[in-house]
């Protein structure tokens, strides 16, 4: 009997030693919860530009949190330096609990690992979330910000009045970045049956990107992912499901469609370099539902 | 004569282009311009509407006072604390606030007048699938009472708020419905509301 015991303690002293090992440890983080290693398809190169995208987040649930995790073991293998946030990054409260439960919690791993995350409004969000210290909006529900050769814009598609077409129409005139990125909630451009296309916010905000050479469009807004076709030399991405899902929502017959996903939540991870743009759709359990290379605009 | 034709059929594609190029940018242009026709009797309707608001704005700047400072980097507490205290000293600011102080019917008229003639045909739908697809349920109209949390924010097309008199920052419109709120952007309290403004 007291020698069952000792081999009890035995077996439990081998496992726990076993699981603080840095080896084990690290195997652990690399390989997802699903198994399976990261399978990254972005060049890594030395000095590029690395950010990841998310959008829809905030609903506090499993899920969110299961995309979380992916995102800290995509971290290790394709160390981004920030995350942009397409608004929706809490639904149903802003007390608080919720900023807890939908927010830090989930990315507690990345913001540990100071991670910055720049978010910007949905309809869902209210404007006091502006001055939340890790929203990184300094207390602006529209703002520029530079990482390297890339100009990032954060718009507030609820709200778009005089004074922000203004601001951007004059931020833009006067950008000699190498690429021009708009974030915002609100799809100019989507497949989805449940909101879909935009188009009185199109008819406003195209023209200014096309006249000032924008590259890159995100936004969320549809919880689905979609890649569209080029419009007018400029990409548009809907990634509105790193939080909530509608699965089934992408009408497939749409003209627009270059990639769409709707049958698992995701998010997205961006490399620059140089000219290039580098991009990889990742689904909740690790599968990557998209990727390619976008050339920058000629100006 | 080869080489001239294509030329002649280049310099053809290229002014299309910059022809729908400059279309395109003018009709943004138009999308966003502030009503034509304005009579002297609505000119008196918006200024009594923007006196009023900018009477808001000061008395709500004044209170403001009260609430603890809010940095650009607040905890959520924080965010908390100065909401609440805000929406407070406001309701205490006015506590005879009621439904039409600030949207008087001449003021509401224009407005309803202007969103009709403003916005019809394929526009008109294309603004009342946008603002009624808004899922405003748990919100109760209510004068000097927050807009409820938990409920969405319908969004505010540029086109729209291009053709509605213009407000300072602190002031938002928002549609429940059919009906036409004027919200606190900080505290989210609903200052006054107007129905039927949606044509």
């Amino acid at each position: 009997m007291r020698r069952l015991y000792i081999h009890k303690f035995l077996i439990a002293l081998l496992i726990s030693s076993a699981l603080s090992c840095p080896a084990f440890a690290q195997q652990r983080a690399t390989n997802n919860a699903h198994g399976a290693a990261p399978k990254l398809t972005l060049p890594l190169k030395d000095g590029s530009l690395r950010f990841a995208v998310m959008g829809d987040t905030g609903s506090g649930s499993a899920k969110q949190r299961e995309v979380g995790d992916m995102m800290v073991q995509y971290h290790q293998a394709f160390p981004f330096e920030f995350v942009l946030m397409m608004g929706d990054n809490l639904y149903g409260g802003e007390a608080p609990q919720d900023f807890e439960k939908k927010f830090a919690e989930p990315y507690k791993a990345l913001l540990d690992q100071k991670i910055k995350f720049y978010a910007t409004l949905g309809n869902h969000d209210l404007a006091l979330q502006t001055h939340y210290e890790n929203f990184n909006m300094n207390g602006k529900e529209y703002y520029r910000f530079k990482k390297g050769n890339v100009a990032f814009y954060s718009l507030n598609s609820n709200y778009m009045d005089k004074k922000q077409v203004q601001w951007l129409e004059d931020e833009l005139s006067r950008d000699t970045s190498e690429w021009k990125v708009c974030f915002f909630h609100h799809p100019p451009y989507s497949s989805a049956k449940k909101h879909g296309s935009d188009s009185q916010l199109r008819d406003v905000v195209e023209p200014i990107f096309v006249k000032y050479g924008v590259d890159v469009v995100l936004t969320g807004h549809d919880h689905v992912y979609e890649r569209i076709k080029p419009q007018k030399g400029i990409y548009y991405f809907v990634s509105g499901a790193g939080g909530q899902l509608r699965t089934g929502d992408v009408k497939e017959t749409s003209p627009l469609i270059e990639k769409s996903y709707d049958r698992d939540m995701h998010f997205m991870l961006f490399e620059v370099v140089g000219d290039q743009m580098y991009f990889q759709a990742i689904s909740r359990t690790g599968e990557t539902i998209d990727s390619g290379v976008i050339a920058r605009r000629k100006k | 004569m080869r080489q001239k034709r294509l030329l002649v059929a280049w310099c053809a594609i290229l002014s299309v282009g910059s022809i729908s190029a400059a279309t395109a940018q003018d009709t943004a242009k138009a999308a966003l311009a502030p009503p034509a026709v304005v009579s002297p009797a609505d000119k008196t309707a918006i200024q009594i509407f923007e006196k009023q608001v900018k009477d808001y704005v000061a008395l709500r700047n004044k209170v403001r006072e009260n609430a603890p400072k809010l940095s650009k980097d607040s905890t959520p507490e924080q965010i908390q604390a100065y909401r609440t205290a805000l929406e407070l000293s406001v309701r205490n600011a006015r506590p005879n606030a009621k439904r039409g102080d600030v949207f008087r019917p001449e003021a509401a008229d224009y407005i309803r007048r202007t969103l009709k003639n403003e916005f019809q045909g394929q526009d008109r739908k294309e603004l009342r699938e946008t603002v009624l697809e808004t899922e405003t349920q748990g919100v109760v109209l209510r004068v000097n009472y927050p807009y409820a949390q938990s409920a969405e924010l319908s969004e505010m097309p540029a086109t729209l708020l291009a053709k509605l008199p213009q407000l300072p920052k602190e002031v938002r419109y928002r549609f429940v419905g059919r009906n036409m709120l004027l919200v606190d952007r900080e505290s989210n309290v609903i200052i006054d509301f107007m129905p039927d403004a949606l044509p």
